[in-house]
């Protein structure tokens, strides 16, 4: 479903996948057939293009940014979600494994963050390479990308909305710290 | 709300179960430290596998064959050792994450969740290859055996989860000072279903070691010791990203 996945993308990207096709799809991932996906069948429908399982850790993050009602799945109107969203990183990501390896360095994870907006050190996307390479090989496969980027996002959310005058620093308390980084503002 | 800096953080007074990024920051083959309250609870002892109904509680539970004879390596808990061996199910001396998924149950039989499993393995795998050798996998049995039982403890409603007040009253024990509000937002942040809010005891532990964790973060900032501190987009980043995960 993802990348290089046997489910092939629609031929145009950017036109939304018809109810029909997404039905199909949901329908093969749903294995228990209890009308929502779980993390494990995500899991498993998942490819990241290196025959190494998906990571599950993204599958969480993933699910758990369009499973509304917290029931530790997606139902078929939210898998529609889940599947944008993985298909648009799969293009993201495709712009930058120009090799087609199924990873990227850390230039181009620099040049791809840079993309975004993103203004960090190079010692920093060190930083980043060291921590999202779960299969230590000095580059990041497409589920570590995900999670690289989510987890940072995340972050920078946290930040900007103690950031009120925008010149890159904060004051924070020992609670309001720990606050931000669990993420419970 | 006023700050006093010395109350809030643990391991000044308490020290934390096998504290993993404390002091020296050698989260491997530090010595274990006592649990909170003083004695500490022997491996496999009252808290041990089969009994009791508490999480944790490991196939083929070894407490109930006899111990092995010899090959026991020194420094590895016996129990541990007989664990390890039903836990490998590829016998390729090693744990990894799917292994020790499947060994590690919370009080529901619900299995440990992904991000504790992998805290677990990045702080006892010594050869940061991933996943844990026999020492390492000892290592890792003391360390659940003193969380397992500071669940226990904390859970005074025997519910088999961790609501906010006992989180509150737990996080205040050991030492940090936070308000209600604070374990209130951990437990719904970490509760599975939103109707029954509580945590499991992989929650528990998973937040109680990032809680350690950031803490010490926290403390390495605030060189005045005021409480507060200023740091910068990118040093807040990273502290995040190397420490949290």
């Amino acid at each position: 479903m993802a990348y290089h996945s046997p489910y092939r993308a629609p031929p145009h990207i950017n036109t939304p996948p018809d109810q029909s096709f997404l039905w199909n799809i949901f329908q093969r991932v749903d294995k228990d057939r209890s009308g929502v996906i779980s993390d494990s069948e995500l899991q498993q429908a998942l490819s990241n293009g290196t025959w190494t399982p998906f990571n599950p850790v993204t599958v969480r993050s993933i699910i758990s940014m369009f499973d509304r009602e917290n029931k530790a799945g997606v139902n078929f109107n939210e898998f529609a979600g889940v599947w944008k969203y993985i298909t648009d990183w799969q293009n993201i990501f495709r712009t930058y494994d120009r090799d087609n390896s199924g990873f990227i360095d850390k230039n181009e994870l620099k040049q791809a963050l840079t993309g975004f907006g993103y203004r960090l050190s190079d010692q920093f996307y060190g930083t980043l390479i060291e921590k999202f390479d779960r299969q230590r090989k000095g580059q990041v496969a497409f589920d570590d990308f995900i999670q690289c980027c989510i987890v940072l996002q995340r972050l920078t959310d946290v930040f900007r909305r103690y950031d009120t005058d925008q010149d890159g620093w904060i004051q924070v308390s020992y609670e309001q710290y720990l606050s931000m980084v669990f993420n419970i503002v | 709300m006023s700050y006093h800096y010395g109350q809030g953080y643990p391991g000044a007074r308490h020290p934390a179960p096998n504290a993993p990024y404390s002091g020296a920051g050698a989260p491997y083959g530090s010595a274990p430290s006592t649990p909170y309250g003083g004695a500490a609870v022997p491996p496999g002892g009252y808290y041990g596998p089969g009994q009791g109904g508490y999480g944790g509680q490991p196939h083929g539970a070894p407490s109930r064959h006899p111990p092995p004879s010899g090959n026991i390596p020194p420094g590895v808990n016996p129990e541990a050792y007989q664990w390890f061996q039903s836990v490998d199910t590829d016998h390729s001396g090693f744990i990894n994450l799917k292994e020790l998924k499947q060994a590690l149950v919370n009080s529901n039989w619900s299995s440990f969740n992904d991000e504790t499993c992998l805290m677990m393995i990045n702080m006892f795998d010594k050869t940061k290859s991933g996943r844990m050798d026999l020492f390492g996998f000892s290592a890792l049995w003391d360390f659940m055996q003193r969380w397992r039982a500071l669940f226990q403890q904390y859970d005074r409603d025997r519910s088999g989860s961790i609501n906010g007040t006992e989180l509150h009253q737990a996080l205040a024990q050991m030492g940090y000072n936070l308000s209600p509000q604070f374990s209130e937002s951990l437990v719904r942040r970490f509760s599975v279903h939103a109707a029954r809010p509580g945590m499991q005891l992989d929650r528990f532990i998973h937040v109680c070691t990032q809680l350690q964790s950031m803490t010490q973060v926290f403390r390495e900032k605030d060189t005045t010791m005021t409480g507060n501190i200023r740091l910068n987009y990118e040093d807040f980043l990273s502290g995040a990203i190397t420490r949290l995960m």
